[in-house]
């Protein structure tokens, strides 16, 4: 009876998803054709901006590696029935930690800990911040949705603050057109990449968010801790008389999301950027977000949805600057596929 | 400060305040009755240039101010499908239409207007109160606004009035408080819900003319820039009330007024701590630190009879 609810269950689960991305890339196509672009050339050059070169396609995956961090922070929250909507925030401080480290003092470690030290900084940036949430939930009874939220919102400006003054971050202003962003991170900071072909950007991020994929896959799956989020998620009060200390693990799981948000944040930064702007993370929070709502507690889903959208940017700009499509229609795409699939979560909870 | 820039800093309080008041109060109608709208930006966002367009074609304010409710009714209602027939997570549908709402609007507008065009776009008129449009400082600071803020001010009072005293704003409030009662109770809750987020969306529609229309007379892309979310926490800040989400309108207002007006004077501050001063001050307030605040029960909790 089990099997079969699921068998019912799962093929509308993968059938919606990918007719949601057809159809709003198909409506994505006919905006090019109104735009009164070459749809062709257009194509052309979505395709070569997402698999054209192995610097295309390392620069997707290394988008989705940042998009499947804050992705799995949100589905282990979620298993507790918390909902994180603090990954912009959480990837903001990490990129803010990651990039002090680097520039003070993390370049004269030994062995690999130059490119380590900041990581665990930003994890740690990144689990304070989620943390904060926690403890105002347990403490105060906040909810978490307009905690993460606003928290969200001062991270992103505690970025420009820190860009903005010398005192912090700021490089050295030597004339009134020193732009407010920090000096880029020493060499030995950033993240080596995996691939002798030097065009290649794809860094070792990538090991990370596997890494971590298998992580969570595995404690939501199986083990005693991912019985207990569901426990605390399902029923708090029944999962209080069998013993599990739910206030401690609601800063917990808050702290652990946080933490791959910060680690995230740090990857941005370590991995592509190298320099601290205000606006750095420029959505990715609220896109990983998305990705972990619409991958329904699965780590796997949290996966393809991240390629999915990694790849989607990274073709949207090469059309933007080779076929003069404005980058815009691949955000109205994007913008289509998360109401779409959001709006038939209905259909896909079936028997509900 | 001299007399004059006494006048303009408050009459930029107040324009600056403006969008917030008319968005924020309309959002306090749709989270009491347990809908929240993180699309509030992309209906401003998509008013603003629906308003600017309208206007630029036809030369007539009106015309674009029509528009621009109109586009926001449109987003609301979409939101209303998803989020009460289709019960589907309301912070994701918000977020969604917020990227279409961008990448929409700045589609069009490089197709319409042509990249980084800086067209003027006709606007309301100034108009001067009759009396206390006289008054010295004041009078300029406050009674020589466009209309729309009288106009706006007059429905956000009606609002209030209608949310407080009337069978409908009863129903808001009981459905967004425990809907199972409220339907149990003969208020037909999918209704209620639909009505708010559509009060709502007419209020982010009006937010978003006044910025493009009624202040800056031109678009730009991404115009709003960060105020639907600013008047989501005014009214986290303003606990739900009507009054305190006034309130906390008129301080954010004036926070980012403050911006503009103390590096104009030779004051030196961190402007991103007055930025974030909005943001730190909803989270004190949610987190009781202020005041003890409690939202709407039933705050982003779908409905379905029978479960």
């Amino acid at each position: 009876m089990s099997r079969l609810a699921a068998r019912s269950t799962l093929a509308p689960g993968a059938v919606i998803p990918v007719a949601a991305t057809a159809a709003s890339l198909l409506l994505g196509a006919g905006l090019v054709a109104a735009s009164g672009a070459s749809v062709g050339e257009a194509i052309a050059a979505f395709w070569e901006g997402m698999f054209g070169s192995t610097f295309a396609v390392g620069a997707s995956i290394n988008r989705a590696v940042a998009l499947t961090l804050v992705g799995l922070g949100f589905i282990l929250a979620n298993r507790a029935n918390l909902t994180n909507v603090g990954g912009e925030g959480q990837l903001a401080v990490g990129g803010i930690a990651s990039t002090a480290l680097a520039l003070h003092g993390a370049e004269r470690l030994p062995l690999g800990l130059a490119v380590a030290a900041p990581l665990a900084g930003a994890a740690l940036a990144g689990a304070l911040w989620g943390a904060i949430a926690g403890a105002l939930k347990v403490r105060r009874g906040t909810n978490e949705v307009i905690s993460t939220l606003l928290l969200s919102f001062i991270g992103l400006l505690v970025v420009y603050w820190s860009v903005q003054s010398e005192d912090l971050l700021r490089q050295p202003v030597t004339s009134a057109a020193t732009l407010p962003e920090s000096l880029e991170i020493p060499a030995r900071t950033k993240l080596p990449t995996i691939l002798a072909d030097p065009s290649s950007p794809l860094h070792i991020g990538v090991f990370i968010a596997a890494l971590a994929s298998l992580g969570v896959g595995l404690t939501l799956g199986k083990s005693a801790s991912g019985v207990r989020l569901r426990a605390v998620g399902l029923n708090e009060l029944a999962a209080r008389r069998a013993g599990i200390r739910d206030g401690r693990l609601v800063v917990a799981v808050l702290a652990v999301a946080g933490a791959f948000g910060g680690v995230a944040g740090a990857i941005m930064m370590q991995g592509e950027l190298w320099i601290l702007k205000a606006g750095f993370t420029s959505g990715y929070g609220f896109d990983g977000l998305v990705v972990g709502l619409l991958a329904r507690g699965s780590a796997a889903g949290v996966v393809a949805g991240a390629l999915l959208f990694g790849f989607l940017r990274s073709g949207g700009l090469a059309m933007e600057i080779t076929a003069g499509v404005p980058a815009a229609v691949v955000v109205v795409t994007q913008g289509l596929i998360v109401i779409v699939i959001a709006g038939s979560a209905i259909l896909m909870k079936g028997r509900e | 400060m001299t007399e004059e820039q006494i006048a303009v800093f408050f009459g930029s309080s107040l324009r600056l305040s403006m969008p917030l008041i008319l968005a924020g109060t309309g959002e306090l109608v749709s989270e009491r009755a347990g809908v929240l709208n993180m699309s509030l930006e992309g209906m401003m966002l998509t008013a603003t240039f629906a308003g600017a367009l309208g206007s630029w074609a036809t030369g007539r304010p009106a015309v674009g101010l029509a528009c621009g409710v109109a586009a926001a009714l449109l987003l609301a209602f979409a939101q209303a499908v998803l989020s009460v027939t289709l019960r589907a997570n309301q912070l994701v549908v918000g977020i969604g239409f917020n990227i279409l709402a961008l990448g929409g609007t700045t589609f069009l507008y490089r197709e319409i207007f042509g990249p980084l065009s800086r067209d003027i776009i006709p606007g309301f008129a100034i108009w001067r109160v009759p009396l206390l449009g006289d008054l010295p400082i004041l009078g300029v600071a406050l009674f020589q606004q466009v209309g729309l803020v009288y106009v706006g001010l007059a429905v956000v009072v009606l609002i209030w009035a209608m949310l407080g005293h009337t069978a409908f704003g009863l129903a808001v409030r009981a459905v967004g408080e425990d809907p199972r009662a409220a339907d149990q109770a003969g208020i037909p809750v999918a209704r209620v819900r639909y009505l708010s987020v559509l009060v709502a969306g007419a209020m982010a529609g009006l937010a978003g003319v006044f910025i493009s229309v009624g202040d800056i007379h031109t678009f730009t892309e991404g115009m709003t820039n960060g105020q639907g979310y600013l008047a989501l926490a005014a009214v986290i800040f303003g606990g739900w009330v009507g009054w305190r989400t006034l309130a906390a309108c008129l301080l954010f207002g004036t926070a980012t007024a403050l911006q503009f007006q103390l590096p104009a004077m030779g004051i030196e501050i961190p402007t991103a701590g007055l930025m974030m001063l909005p943001y730190v001050l909803a989270l004190l307030a949610v987190a009781g630190l202020v005041g003890r605040l409690r939202p709407p029960a039933a705050l982003t909790l779908p409905y379905q009879r029978g479960r």
